[in-house]
């Protein structure tokens, strides 16, 4: 049966984070998780922290670290180590990235046209930042691919406030070679036929032939390729001519996909194990102390005892949080008390305002450990306090967290490798 | 009488009964012409439970009630039977149940006319294996599922081929009436353009439902209504395969009916001063899942995929003189038609109020009887006689089928904008070219967009983009209000799985997409949303 140092539980950004930075200082590392994470929902950039008011992530950490109660009241100074480590741990496995704390957060345009605040995003949707230098934006979707609305996200576009932005925002349509005949067309099957590089000259090619006259840049669909990504990018920019970027849009995320393999390689790489599919289905405790989790695998339970635990299985909509229908929340590993809001203010009443229920979470110490088991600590969204949508944190207080975590247990005799 | 009137009858609402009085108006060949508010069959009878009553509900309540449902039952199976799912029913008695209602049930239901059969509890439990093991008598009654879009729709459709003409967005503002009171005119307001128009007539009907108050006021006539909310769930999936009603007086919670892939169970009763009222509070929801307890068991850790409600279009029986109650359950279901001439003064005026769905043809005769009559019109009622126009299947809408047609066609999700009720490209278009005007919201009543277990997260947009080729800038505000609308119907329920969808709905659409920060000048006319849907 396994055992391990540390035993970390989720595989989002906090968790696979937290785990590789714990396997690269050579502790024995165990994930487990009960399925993919929220990394497939994502539009592949960081959010860092980018509160309406902040012109900056730093200063958008400064303004949430004010905030009672908000997770980066006690992680604003991790948040430069934890970034720097990610972007270098991306770099290393094929994912460049633009961008820094300081670098002024700007619009960039959303898959159906309205402008989303970044700063730090990978290198394949870095042309989606500004200043714009007097190009235009060409946006392109596929033929019988519908989760790219290049007309109507280009009507949007035009009547954005966009100052700084293109001079002018069109839109094609190109049917690519081989997609009248696919009866499944969904992101990671456009992906995985972008790695072909035979079928990627001749989509790239009916792409070029559609472009008008001009100097643009050119926003195509998520979808150029997985682990080839890097390749695939730079093919479509010297044979289009012009530079060119990604728009997230439906799950699954192809750039989320990226993200989950690179951090899963980076673990497996360094001597880290991974079992994702099973939920957990006991806790082992001796008093305040949590000494074996175990899984449902295939054809038996898993015992995976541990020195440690790391809790990053997420909140509501991760699923580490469930609400019962009387109301009751339950954080659904070691049953740790949640902090929310009385349940007659869980909503607002607008579904694109932000909703008093996202700040539920788990209430944690300084060193983020649960005040009710000793060795367990609390990573990611599995926080209390943010409102993760409108201020766009979760990515930082995710990689801030799980960079505290491994560092605090890599200090201690659990990982005295 | 107007006699350079445009049409001989307007008709106010656009649910069951205004669509079948339409119907009966045209075919009996007069000129009608029907204004709906909002989208048609978007009030209470796209907001009810989808049961076909056999009338065994009603045997001890409401006798009137219990026969003209069993009669009309009758009726809407030979003239619509595409859009009804002959389920069945059971009336089914729990330990909590009382004894005497379960003794006079049989020969209530007799004296009604309603076949009732007993059911050995083996054979009901092999049937319905989720039901309840302590239940201790069951009958057998012909209750089914009914489609309320469709049916209206073919009504709609029916007295279009007779010459009648529906408008939808269509709001009343203000009657016209001649010195001696009675109704010459009709000014409407078209809800989208903000347009006014008068339309000249003869007579007015008023089946305006749990909002007949308010359009009895404008006429200048009174109308005590006493609209009862009626809130249900829906369930994710069939829990029964009939129709399950509890052997007991009518109670919160105690009627199952399987609809489509999922079941809905109903209904609570609280009377309302607002027949906009549709907010279903929390202890509606729990009063909703302890009572289904005891028809399933466990129903309450099922997933439930939305709540809503419908005002039911009671009429306060004070007024008509007979006892008051405040218990909306206890005030008729039977329909009355007022003549308003009569009663108030302003003649050529009519409302009918009361009734139910089941009812709605019954309705719609004996208030097109009173009518006709008073424009010397003597032709008799055939609504019951004339089939429905329906689909070329001639069977009820079935999921499956959508899928064999997609499967014929190779299969693949590449053609679905919708993929939980299998919605494609094509049939979206389609339902676009019947009526460009339509907004997200009202193609979801005609193509059921959105209706699934995501309740729109990925659907939404993709309609969106769809909706936006046709009437450019006419999206974003049609993709806001129908986000609005399905939130509201979720975060009532919102615990489980479907809080975890929306929170998946919102990680897409503000995290994703920032749909809050779209652009909020569409270069054309914004579209309006129904504040009640």
């Amino acid at each position: 049966m396994p055992r391990a140092d540390v035993v970390v539980i989720g595989a989002g950004l906090a968790g696979l984070s937290c785990a590789a930075e714990l396997a690269e200082r050579g502790a024995r590392v165990f994930l487990a998780a009960k399925g993919m994470a929220t990394t497939h929902w994502t539009h592949g950039g960081l959010d860092v922290a980018s509160p309406a008011a902040a012109p900056t992530s730093r200063d958008g950490i400064r303004l949430l670290a004010a905030m009672k109660s908000h997770p980066y009241r006690i992680l604003a100074a991790d948040a430069d180590a934890s970034v720097a480590a990610h972007l270098a741990r991306m770099a290393s496995e094929g994912l460049e990235h633009i961008g820094s704390l300081d670098a002024p957060l700007t619009g960039i345009p959303t898959a159906i046209g309205s402008l989303r605040r970044a700063a730090i995003l990978p290198l394949a949707q870095a042309a989606a930042l500004g200043p714009w230098d007097g190009e235009g934006l060409l946006l392109v979707g596929f033929g019988r691919y519908r989760d790219a609305w290049a007309p109507y996200a280009a009507r949007n576009l035009r009547h954005a406030q966009w100052p700084g932005g293109p001079s002018v925002v069109a839109a094609v349509e190109v049917d690519l070679p081989g997609l009248e005949r696919l009866r499944n067309i969904a992101p990671h099957v456009l992906a995985r036929m972008f790695q072909d590089p035979a079928w990627r000259t001749r989509a790239l090619s009916a792409i070029a032939d559609a472009l008008p006259a001009g100097a643009w840049r050119i926003g195509l669909p998520a979808v150029l390729g997985l682990d080839a990504h890097a390749e695939v990018h730079a093919d479509a920019e010297c044979t289009l001519g012009h530079r060119v970027f990604e728009m997230a849009s439906l799950p699954p995320s192809v750039p989320g996909l990226r993200l989950f393999e690179a951090l899963r390689r980076r673990i497996l790489a360094s001597g880290g194990r991974i079992q994702v599919g099973f939920d957990v289905v006991e806790v082992e405790r001796s008093g305040r102390r949590v000494i074996a989790i175990h899984t449902e695998a295939a054809s038996r339970t898993l015992r995976i005892g541990g020195d440690a635990f790391v809790l990053a299985t997420g909140g509501i909509g991760g699923a580490g949080i469930r609400a019962r229908h009387d109301g009751t929340l339950v954080e659904r590993v070691f049953g740790l008390p949640v902090a929310a809001p009385p349940r007659d203010r869980w909503f607002s009443d607008d579904p694109l305002r932000p909703h008093p229920l996202e700040t539920a979470g788990i209430e944690v110490t300084d060193d983020l450990a649960s005040p009710n088991l000793e060795n367990v600590r609390v990573i990611g969204s599995s926080l209390s306090g943010m409102h993760y949508l409108d201020e766009r944190c979760g990515d930082g207080v995710a990689l801030a967290s799980a960079h505290r975590a491994a560092r605090s247990l890599a200090g201690t005799k659990a990982v005295a490798a | 009488m107007n006699a350079s009137a445009e049409v001989d009858v307007v008709v106010i609402g656009g649910g069951a009964t205004g669509a079948g009085v339409l119907r009966d108006l045209a075919m009996r060949g007069l000129r009608a012409l029907l204004v709906e508010r909002g989208d048609f069959t978007s009030g209470t009878s796209g907001r009810y439970h989808g049961l076909l009553h056999s009338g065994a509900r009603y045997v001890e309540s409401d006798p009137i009630s219990a026969r003209h449902c069993i009669e009309e039952n009758a009726v809407l199976r030979r003239i619509a039977p595409a859009t009804i799912e002959p389920t069945g029913g059971y009336f089914v008695a729990t330990p909590d149940d009382p004894d005497d209602y379960l003794e006079r049930f049989p020969a209530a239901c007799a004296e009604a006319g309603i076949e009732a059969e007993p059911v050995p509890l083996d054979d009901l439990l092999r049937a319905e294996p989720l039901l309840n093991r302590e239940i201790r008598a069951a009958y057998r009654v012909p209750d089914a599922s009914l489609e309320p879009w469709e049916l209206v729709d073919a009504n709609l459709a029916s007295a279009r081929e007779h010459g009648a003409e529906a408008r939808r967005y269509q709001a009343v503002i203000r009657f016209d009436r001649s010195a001696d009171g009675a109704v010459t005119a009709v000014r409407v307001r078209d809800e989208r353009s903000g347009d006014e128009n008068t339309i000249a007539c003869r007579a007015v009907v008023s089946a305006a439902g749990a909002w007949a108050g308010k359009v009895a006021e404008l006429a200048g006539a009174t109308l005590a209504m006493s609209p009862g909310k009626g809130s249900m769930l829906i369930l994710n999936r069939r829990m029964t395969t009939a129709v399950i009603n509890r052997l007991a007086p009518p109670g919160d919670g105690d009627i199952l009916v399987p609809v489509h892939t999922v079941c809905i169970l109903g209904t609570t009763d609280v009377t309302v001063p607002d027949p906009d009222d549709a907010h279903v509070t929390r202890d509606e929801v729990d009063a909703l899942l302890l009572e289904g307890e005891r028809l399933v068991p466990g129903i309450s850790g099922a997933r439930v995929l939305r709540a809503y409600a419908g005002s039911r279009p009671l009429y306060d029986a004070s007024d008509l003189g007979g006892a008051h109650a405040d218990e909306s359950r206890e005030i008729s279901r039977a329909h009355h038609v007022i003549d308003h001439g009569r009663r108030d003064g302003v003649g050529g005026f009519w409302s009918i109020v009361g009734g139910k769905l089941t009812t709605y043809r019954l309705m719609a005769r004996d208030t097109v009887d009173a009518v006709a009559a008073s424009l010397d019109v003597e032709t008799p009622c055939r609504t019951a006689d004339e089939p429905l126009p329906s689909p070329a299947s001639g069977t009820p809408y079935w999921l499956g089928d959508r899928l064999a047609a997609l499967e014929a066609e190779g299969g693949g999700n590449a053609e679905l904008i919708c993929e939980c009720e299998l919605v494609t490209q094509r049939r979206l278009d389609h339902a676009l070219d019947e009526r460009g005007d339509s907004s997200l919201d009202d193609l979801r009543r005609t193509t059921r967009l959105g209706m699934g277990p995501c309740q729109g997260a990925f659907c939404m947009p993709r309609a969106a983009a769809v909706l936006d080729a046709r009437r450019p800038g006419a999206a974003n505000a049609s993709l806001r209000g129908f986000m609005a609308e399905r939130f509201n119907g979720t975060r009532s329920i919102a615990w489980g799985d479907q809080l975890a969808e929306l929170w998946l709905t919102a990680g897409i659409f503000r995290g994703i997409l920032a749909v809050g920060n779209l652009a909020d000048a569409p270069p054309e006319a914004s579209e309006v949303q129904h504040a009640a849907s």
